[in-house]
């Protein structure tokens, strides 16, 4: 009956740090979890209804994984790396030229790497529905960021532990500027570059400043894995056809996500191209380059500082 | 307009003061711990100012990687904050809404006094407790923040912790001096 | 239950709470967690320690103890008083120039220091006596520096406006320069407004033959007076001009420009008043330990707070309701103020943002207001609830400083400088680029 249905209807929250907007428009990542909702209660008939918080409105951003985790939050389409300081395991998320195209990264869930990574993030009570890898380019207001000789003396902000690691074995002096400070500090000149992804380099209007981009079309230095995940004890607490739809949606928008990731690759080229911005796209021999770099320092690191992070390195070049 | 914000912007708010002698010890006790923590506190808030100072100049004037300092000015600033809530509890100087307070005759408005630091108590009780917990999930999984510098969090947790147990205790001070003052007079 | 019962009870719960008298920060907490306790999971207690530390553990909200600082550091020197009578005797062949003086002076201090209060003692302790001994009325000489000690949250840097911006996720650094261009605007309008009353005031003591009154008197200053009165303000405008190079030149991030302020203060106050031995430093560090202490705990607690309410739809349910109600934008901004207006009889400027960030927003960023012209009209408005009466925090520390001018002298002294409050909120509404105008030019866009 109607009133059964309502007893037994479930709101689940999903929140997540992008901007906010509707089913057809606005940051994909957003739309990723609106899709997602819709559907969930359309093939449940209800019985899971959602409620979504954009832009870290339910809780700052970091906050997210330890709240999955416990199971105060349902769901979240979180960056993989921000959960590196509790699972260290998570940094591959973001390791610099780990993966360095989009084949490669839609490969890792059926990969060996991507059953080790579930198995770990399962253990700590996290469940990966949807596998989103986005490229990240590069904006300077200085010299164009190709290759590792061009960052020396250069103020860049990298965005995460090991970016960082190998930006400064390239000879740049890293910036920790937070994201919204971004504009300001590239405007006064306080950083000289950013490394992001192509939707944020979008939505922060960087090409108002910006003189190069280097565009990760083809191949990047930069993926960052960005999934939407669930808290184990909430997706264990569904129903068995409850859990089953939830797992095949989450599926299924991975062609969404992926589509809508490598568009945003074609539209920031043509933003900042139309606004004057010198773009370049980011070539195999660059990444080969700083893969040099980057084995020497982030995945050196890795491997020393996290248990079987050897192995892991070696399960994802496998891929 | 509180009491709390008049002392602090007249700066006229003056030692705590225990009536009951029989918690002249303790009390004694707990000043002089609030005393060391604020001369520590005070190090600390002019260190983040020198820490930051560092930063801007390194990577301005020497082109030099700027990583940890952010970081580290949090966890000073952080731990200054935490720590030194109890001493300003003593002073009567988180602010609060006086204004119906002032209206009370003094005998109700003492037992108000009591019952507003009865519900401060219990909160800052709970939120030590959670603090701690959270302290200790952060020692066993051995959690580090984000940077590349990547210090242990389980530091800037105990600040928290310990602060917050501090500020529960000095509370818990302030009611106790409050019945036990009570049963003397009455 | 909707989410409507539940906001009218968490809104109940908390007003309760407050006017018991319970501090706003454990108030705050306390609602949240007994919130949590009857209508959220269990888990949800598992998270407050966490969700307060991510809150504080933002290097943006950490510079408040650092402004503080760097206020604490001139106030409680004597760079006021020194600032004051040097303008002083710049200003002396003005009419009413010793109040224009006071008004600048406070304009000066209000850009070096990020609380109002703060401002407002460090001028009016030498300024109202001053005044006074010149003949200016008692509530002239009060309206004057609790008016212009509110130019404290407007002129950056400002602890209010770091709230702002991290609450609307917009930039500090143009926040802080959208302020500047109403705050010089303020500081005309006090000023000319001193220079009328004086000449009011002046031309009543000619006619009621009150021909001994010191307003009468003239003033000299030989230029060796006025150059000597330099070297010791000279050290402040290089603190405040530096400071400013160092953020807008892309030399430092804004909190790297607050550890410099801070830092250099201080050994700006050692240098220029031989401030050399510890127990010289010791009011200015515990000053600054209780203000910021105050502030960051009321800042983590309200955390708590907003994420309850986030939580149980209150927030999201509200700023649809207020949508809903398909208000004209400028219905909707009167209506916005005057709650923030009603809110400043009883709340101090920080928790007003913290409480109604949430809530207020959304419909103004649907209704397409710009968040930093905004973040500016609703500075000026707090402004106004720092002086109106029958609360304001200046018109106690002007209490304090001259206890002998009567309530209600120092009331009708500060009314004229409200109405002039309202005439900038207006003309920021008529003409936003006074707020918007310099953050452009600089930043662009
Ligand atoms: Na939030
Ligand atoms: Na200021």
């Amino acid at each position: 009956s109607r009133l059964g249905w309502a007893a037994e209807a479930r709101t689940l929250k999903i929140s997540h740090q992008f901007p906010g907007g509707t089913l057809e428009e606005g940051d994909f990542r957003d739309r990723i979890t609106r899709r997602f909702a819709a559907e969930v209660e359309k093939r449940t008939g209800g019985a899971l209804k959602f409620e979504i918080y954009p832009s870290s409105s339910l809780m700052k951003t970091l906050a997210q994984f330890s709240a999955l985790r416990k199971g105060a939050l349902d769901l979240s389409l979180y960056p993989l790396p921000y959960a590196g300081g509790e699972v260290p395991e998570a940094n591959l998320g973001l390791m610099p030229c780990l993966v360095t195209s989009y084949e490669q990264g839609r490969k890792w869930r059926n990969a060996e790497i991507g059953q080790e990574l579930a198995r770990i993030l399962d253990g700590k009570g996290v469940k990966l529905l949807t596998w989103i890898w986005q490229a990240g380019g590069t904006a300077s207001r200085s010299g164009a960021v190709m290759t590792p000789d061009d960052v020396k003396g250069m103020k860049i902000r990298g965005g995460s532990r090991e970016m960082d690691m190998m930006l400064k074995a390239a000879g740049a002096a890293v910036s920790t500027i937070p994201s919204n400070e971004l504009y300001a500090g590239m405007q006064t000149g306080a950083v000289d570059a950013a490394i992001t992804s192509s939707t944020s380099l979008i939505s922060f209007k960087l090409e108002e400043l910006a003189k190069h981009l280097t565009v990760p079309r083809q191949h990047s230095y930069w993926f960052m894995m960005e999934p939407l995940m669930m808290s184990k004890s909430v997706f264990d607490a569904l129903t068995p056809d409850q859990q089953k739809v939830v797992e095949q949606v989450g599926l299924e928008m991975e062609d969404f996500g992926y589509k809508a990731a490598q568009e945003d690759d074609a539209r920031v080229a043509e933003i900042y191209g139309k606004a004057g911005v010198a773009t370049a796209d980011m070539t195999a021999d660059a990444v080969k380059r700083w893969t040099e770099i980057a084995r020497e320092t982030a995945w050196k690191d890795f491997a020393d500082r996290v248990k079987d992070g050897a192995r892991l390195l070696k399960l994802a070049e496998q891929v | 307009m509180s009491a709390a914000e008049r002392n602090l912007v007249l700066g006229s708010a003056g030692e705590p003061v225990l009536r009951s002698p029989a918690l002249r010890t303790v009390g004694a006790a707990l000043a002089l711990v609030n005393r060391v923590v604020v001369v520590l506190a005070a190090i600390a808030l002019v260190a983040a100012g020198v820490v930051l100072t560092h930063e801007a100049v390194v990577r301005y004037a020497f082109h030099h990687p700027a990583d940890w300092q952010d970081e580290m000015a949090v966890f000073l600033l952080v731990g200054a904050t935490f720590m030194s809530a109890a001493w300003v509890q003593a002073r009567r100087g988180h602010v609060a809404i006086d204004a119906v307070a002032e209206l009370l005759p003094p005998a109700v408005e003492r037992w108000r006094r009591f019952v507003a630091d009865l519900a401060s108590f219990g909160f800052c009780a709970f939120f030590s407790w959670k603090s701690w917990t959270l302290w200790h999930e952060a020692w066993v999984d051995g959690m580090v923040t984000q940077s590349s510098w990547a210090p242990p969090l389980w530091i800037p947790y105990s600040f928290m912790a310990f602060g917050m147990s501090l500020l529960s205790v000095q509370i818990l001070l302030q009611l106790l001096d409050f019945l036990l003052r009570d049963g003397e007079l009455g | 239950m909707g989410a409507l019962e539940l906001g009218l009870m968490y809104g109940a719960a908390t007003f309760g709470m407050l006017f018991a008298g319970i501090p706003i920060a454990f108030a705050l907490g306390l609602v949240a967690t007994l919130f949590m306790v009857v209508f959220m999971p269990a888990a949800a207690l598992d998270t407050v320690a966490q969700n307060v530390y991510e809150e504080m553990a933002s290097i943006t909200l950490l510079t408040i103890p650092l402004f503080i600082l760097k206020g604490a550091a001139i106030g409680k020197s004597r760079a006021g008083a020194d600032l004051y009578s040097a303008l002083h005797a710049w200003l002396h062949r003005v009419p009413g120039g010793l109040g224009v003086a006071n008004v600048f002076a406070c304009g000066l201090f209000a850009a070096m220091a990020g609380s109002s209060p703060a401002t407002c003692s460090a001028i009016g302790s030498a300024g109202i006596p001053e005044m006074r001994r010149r003949g200016y009325s008692g509530g002239f000489a009060a309206g004057i520096i609790a008016a212009g000690g509110t130019l404290g949250i407007l002129l950056p840097p400002s602890i209010t406006m770091i709230l702002y911006a991290v609450a609307a996720e917009q930039s500090l650094g143009r926040l802080f320069l959208a302020g500047i261009g109403p705050g010089i605007l303020m500081v005309v309008l006090f000023a000319t407004y001193a220079v009328l009353r004086f000449r009011k005031e002046k031309r009543l003591a000619l006619e009621q033959g009150r021909l001994d009154s010191p307003l009468l008197s003239e003033e000299r200053f030989t230029t060796r007076e006025k150059l000597s009165s330099l070297p010791r303000v000279l050290p402040f405008v290089i603190l405040l001009t530096g400071v400013m190079v160092a953020l807008y030149g892309g030399f430092a991030t804004p909190s790297e420009t607050a550890g410099l302020g801070g830092v250099l203060a201080l050994a700006l106050v050692a240098l220029v008043y031989g401030a050399h031995r510890l127990d010289q430093f010791g009011p200015m560090l515990t000053a600054t330990l209780r203000e910021s202490t105050m502030l960051m705990m009321i800042i983590g607690m309200s955390l708590l707070y907003s994420y309850v309410m986030s939580y149980l739809h209150i927030s999201q349910s509200a700023a649809e309701a207020i949508v809903a109600l398909k208000l004209s934008r400028w219905v909707l901004l009167a209506a916005i103020l005057l709650m923030v207006v009603v809110l400043g009889f009883f709340l101090p400027p920080v928790s007003i943002i913290l409480m109604t960030a949430p809530i207020i927003l959304p419909p103004l960023r649907a209704a397409g207001f710009d968040l930093i012209w905004f973040g500016v009209v609703m500075m000026v408005v707090m402004e106004m609830g720092l002086i109106h009466p029958p609360v304001g925090l200046n018109i106690f520390v002007i209490k304090n400083i001259a206890p002998d001018i009567p309530l209600k002298d120092v009331i009708w002294g500060v009314m004229p400088f409200v109405g002039l409050i309202m005439l900038c909120v207006l003309l920021l509404c008529l003409a936003p680029g006074i707020a918007t105008a310099l953050p452009g030019w600089v930043y662009g866009g």
